[in-house]
């Protein structure tokens, strides 16, 4: 790749995580009724912070497998905790995933958000220095941090701009998610005790050469962590949150709840779970791959009969990601390298539908699907944008979807065939459930008369919906570049749960 | 004999005395205007203060920071980092109490100088209860701050519930008392007549069943005076009577006091394990039903009464570990924490203080809106409310993983799954505020008079160095580290 910038020697990872906390600590300082100040300023701190990011990958190597632009600074000495932050390929498409999606969102809710400006921007930006923060963080008490710190933005963003049973919601939200977490934060303490570090690098190399757990520990560990990540994902029957989330966030909370946190589960699953207890996780192969097929059927199923077209995407995720659950457990190089498209796959087909249910939103106020029909001839460019990301969604060859779904079920098919035919109705439900929902949303006749007035894309919705659309294309046409960035991490990753 | 006193022993007693001084100019500078003007705020009341407690809290840092003096006053008390940890944390929380209580008072008609007089004495004795080392001079340090907090519980004479509040927490309190004599008494009997901390560690006696007997009757005492089950039952009526300045002081400094003096305590004497087992159990049944109980109630301020018992519960978690003897360092968690908690609960308080000036709000839904009305206020309660669930990026947060990683590493597990369980339920009660602040919509009825400089202040700097000790607690983490190594000698 480019060497930028690399004789600098800046500290790129920080750059990225904290330009955002940074950009809202100096907008804290603005007077609240300079709305625009707050829409302008915030979509120029995401798009400094999306070149910092694209900087990162210029100074990413691919020939490279390990940690790479690693920072370490003491933190907390007393207690053994640093400020530990690098990426490798497991790690970095989800970072430039994040980067990417935040200014649109930002332009998304320009005329959606109109009242706490000040608030709602703030928020927004200080979820994302959580989220990079807990892809790039080494320290598992730091990734602990960044993981926690994502709760209280994304539980106000639901809470005070959502919908009508929004304080249920946000509430479900945050108390499903603390379960998790706080189990994780006690099986850290344990892992640290027994391990003496709270460093991943460190404790990975310590847990491989020495058997410092048996199998007992291993269990209970795997489990706090997995329980954790589980419900972010979410994992059925851990899912039940999720509709609730979505149907009641405002646009900007949707897509980035669905477009990057529930990633931060299926990252975690990767990440801690899998490597840290891969006895616990190789013994409890078949209960995770169960419930991953499982919630890809119920998903689908759940999908076909949903009226509310947030709740269908919702569940639509749930199914989605059990693809990439069941790849984790069943790892090899092709499953992996589909889990990871996967995600950034769902990141960008969901948040784009999203958008898009959120444009339509704003113009009719509803999202039942009986409310709608025959749109197709009245919004025809709103038309072509939505089957573009519902073909995504559905991965249609050609698209970005294809290519990690079709990862997945090739590499789990291999050694699991049952498993990866049950898991290949899940996409045969996917498009029955997307197209019929294309087909009750925009054709059909058009019955409603409120529906005949309803304008076209503005320029601006154009704007932001359009790189999604060249990202999809482009990942769906020419995967390599980025398959190349993750493969040498992948090999290293199978290669170490083989041994 | 002659009487001489030394230079250490003078400097060890000045921030007391200081405090001391300080009540008394308070009393004199109102002498005679007292029954007039309870309307005014009487700034030159907190300035006395203000001066008062930052004398003290440079008195603190004359002696340099780490040295111990060893025992002064013939045992009955030390200067060591320890017990100034302890003094810095009652003098800071007294510093902002005596801020906050003019306006307030004023806003009830019920300003006069016994108030400010009260917190500054009530400080002293606790700055003195820090550093005793001494059967005796633990009695009478405890007895005087008492007396303090006493009075101030039923500060509002008129109101029914402040004087229920006040007579309940006296007359049990005096009992306790009575408990704790008679402990210290069986202490002295099974010892052989020792009434240092430091003889006492060092006689046979502690073998003795009287010296047990003993032990567990000066821990109900102090299990009284920092609100732990099943001796808890005074402190929701009290807060909920009490002066709003005056529960945050208790809160904290009561709590912080005592704690500091229970740990110094328990570990000079050192304990049987059943003791430690006791310990733990009280732990437990504390964190959990002061959780449970703090689920649903309506007024903000029995809330906060019930999340304090829960809090008492987790500090208990460091003395049990001390208490098996697993490790002095264990305690090292309780200055700490106490730093966390101060800074967190003041910010909290302030928060209370300023909705409840000139009139008796405390229900949860008297904040509905805040974050329209006041929005910074609102940002600072928040910000309290989630230091004290224990959510990462506050000083709450590295209090509780001190406190849970010091049980874990010494085989705790289980205490330390409840106090996670009771986190978790905690989580829901502290929202319950944030829900009607953030996203209910304030009622038209509602008006609020702008909060005073001297709460406005300590809500920002309190909110600030919540957030500050979230982010870099290394420095006090060592600190409060040295100052337990520094009790041992």
């Amino acid at each position: 790749m480019i060497p930028v910038l690399d004789s600098f020697n800046l500290p790129i990872l920080t750059l990225v995580t904290l330009t955002p906390a940074i950009g809202a600590l100096l907008l804290s300082l603005v007077d609240r009724n300079n709305k625009a100040l707050f829409r302008q300023g915030s979509l120029m701190i995401s798009f400094l912070t999306l070149l910092f990011s694209l900087l990162m990958v210029g100074n990413f190597d691919n020939s490279v497998g390990t940690m790479q632009l690693e920072e370490s600074h003491s933190w907390i000495e007393s207690l053994g905790i640093n400020y530990h932050l690098g990426v490798d390929g497991i790690s970095i498409l989800l970072v430039l995933l994040t980067c990417f999606t935040m200014p649109f969102v930002f332009m998304s809710s320009w005329k959606a958000i109109d009242d706490r400006v000040k608030e709602f921007h703030i928020a927004l930006l200080l979820l994302q220095t959580g989220m990079v923060g807990a892809f790039v963080s080494l320290d598992l008490i730091l990734f602990y941090l960044f993981y926690e710190a994502m709760l209280i933005p994304m539980y106000l963003i639901i809470g005070i701009w959502g919908g009508r049973e929004r304080v249920y919601a946000a509430l479900k939200f945050f108390i499903y998610t603390m379960v998790g977490s706080l189990m994780m934060f006690l099986a850290i303490l344990y892992l640290h005790q027994h391990a003496g570090t709270f460093d991943l690098p460190l404790l990975l190399e310590r847990l491989r050469t020495t058997h410092l757990l048996d199998t007992d520990q291993q269990f209970w560990l795997f489990s706090a962590f997995t329980l954790s990540f589980a419900i972010k994902v979410p994992l059925f029957p851990f899912h039940t949150w999720l509709p609730d989330a979505h149907v009641e966030a405002p646009t900007a909370g949707s897509v980035v709840l669905a477009g990057v946190l529930l990633k931060m589960g299926t990252y975690g699953l990767l990440r801690f779970s899998i490597p840290l207890f891969h006895d616990a996780a190789f013994n409890l192969q078949p209960v995770m791959c169960w419930l991953a097929v499982i919630g890809i059927i119920f998903g689908a199923c759940m999908a076909l009969v949903q009226n509310d077209i947030k709740k269908l995407i919702a569940y639509s995720s749930v199914s989605h990601l059990g693809f990439v659950v069941l790849a984790c457990f069943v790892p090899n190089v092709e499953t992996i390298t589909g889990a990871i498209l996967q995600m950034v796959n769902h990141g960008l087909s969901t948040g784009m539908l999203f958008l898009m249910i959120g444009i339509i939103y704003e113009r009719r106020h509803t999202r039942e699907l009986a409310d709608y029909g025959g749109l197709a001839k009245v919004i025809p460019l709103y038309t072509i944008f939505f089957m573009i990301a519902v073909l995504s969604s559905i991965g249609l060859p050609g698209l970005n979807g294809f290519i990690g779904e079709f990862l997945i079920l090739y590499g789990v098919f291999k050694v699991f065939p049952l498993w990866g035919v049950l898991a290949s109705t899940g996409v045969v439900l996917g498009a029955l459930y997307m197209l019929n929902m294309v087909k009750k949303f925009l054709f059909g006749p058009l019955v409603h008369d409120e529906n005949r007035n309803v304008a076209d894309l503005s320029p601006r919705e154009i704007l932001y919906l359009l790189p999604f659309v060249i990202m999809m294309i482009w990942i769906g046409l020419y995967p390599a570049p980025f398959i190349n960035m993750v493969k040498p991490t992948l090999s290293l990753y199978v290669e170490m749960l083989k041994s | 004999m002659e009487l001489t006193i030394s230079r250490a022993e003078i400097l060890a007693i000045l921030p007391a005395g200081i405090l001391f001084i300080t009540g008394l100019v308070q009393l004199f500078a109102d002498l005679g205007r007292s029954a007039e003007n309870k309307r005014s705020e009487k700034t030159h009341l907190a300035m006395i203060g203000v001066t008062g407690f930052l004398l003290a809290f440079a008195a603190l840092f004359v002696q340099g920071t780490g040295a111990s003096t060893g025992p002064l006053y013939a045992g009955a008390m030390t200067d060591d980092l320890f017990g100034r940890m302890g003094a810095g944390v009652v003098i800071m929380t007294g510093l902002f109490s005596t801020l906050m209580s003019g306006s307030y008072l004023a806003s009830r008609g019920s300003n006069s100088a016994e108030f400010t007089a009260l917190i500054s004495f009530g400080a002293g004795a606790m700055a003195l209860l820090c550093q005793a080392t001494n059967l005796v001079s633990i009695f009478i340090a405890i007895e005087t701050l008492s007396l303090a907090v006493y009075v101030m519980a039923g500060y509002f004479q008129n109101q029914r519930s402040a004087s229920e509040g006040a007579f309940k927490y006296f007359v049990l309190g005096a009992f306790s008392s009575g408990f704790l004599l008679l402990g210290m008494a069986f202490i002295y009997g099974a010892t052989g007549g020792s009434l240092s901390l430091a003889d006492i560690a060092a006689s046979d006696g502690q073998q003795d069943s009287l010296f047990s007997v003993g032990t567990l009757l000066v821990l109900i005492g102090f299990a009284f005076k920092v609100g732990a089950v099943p001796f808890h039952t005074w402190v929701p009526d009290v807060y909920q009577g009490a002066p709003t300045v005056a529960v945050g002081w208790m809160a904290v400094a009561v709590k912080a006091s005592s704690l500091f003096c229970l740990c110094r305590f328990l570990l000079f004497t050192g304990g049987s394990h059943h003791l430690a087992q006791l310990l733990a159990a009280i732990s437990v049944v504390t964190m959990l039903l002061g959780n449970l109980a703090a689920l649903n109630q309506q007024s903000l301020k029995r809330m906060m009464a019930y999340s304090g018992i829960a809090h008492t519960g987790y500090l208990l978690i460091p003395l049990v570990i001390a208490l098996s003897g697993e490790g002095a360092s264990a305690g090292a968690s309780i200055p700490f924490y106490m730093f966390a908690y101060a800074a967190t609960t003041l910010a909290a308080f302030g928060v209370l203080a300023a909705i409840s000036v000139g009139s008796d709000r405390d229900q949860i839904h008297d904040l509905d809106g805040l974050s329209r009305s006041r929005p910074l206020l609102a940002l600072g309660f928040s910000v309290a409310l989630i230091s004290l669930a224990g959510i990462p990026l506050t000083a709450g947060f590295i209090g509780k993983l001190l406190i849970l990683s010091n049980a874990v590493q010494h085989g705790y597990l289980l205490l330390a799954l409840v106090g996670i369980i009771a986190s978790l339920i905690s989580v829901y009660f502290y929202l319950r505020p944030v829900v009607s602040m953030w996203f209910r919509e304030p009622k038209s009825s509602f008006e609020l008079v702008p909060a005073s400089w001297g709460i406005t202040f300590t809500v920002a700097v309190c909110g600030i160095a919540t957030i500050a000790l979230g982010l870099f607690p290394g420095w006090l983490i060592d600190l409060s580290k040295r100052s337990v190594e520094a009790i041992l000698g």
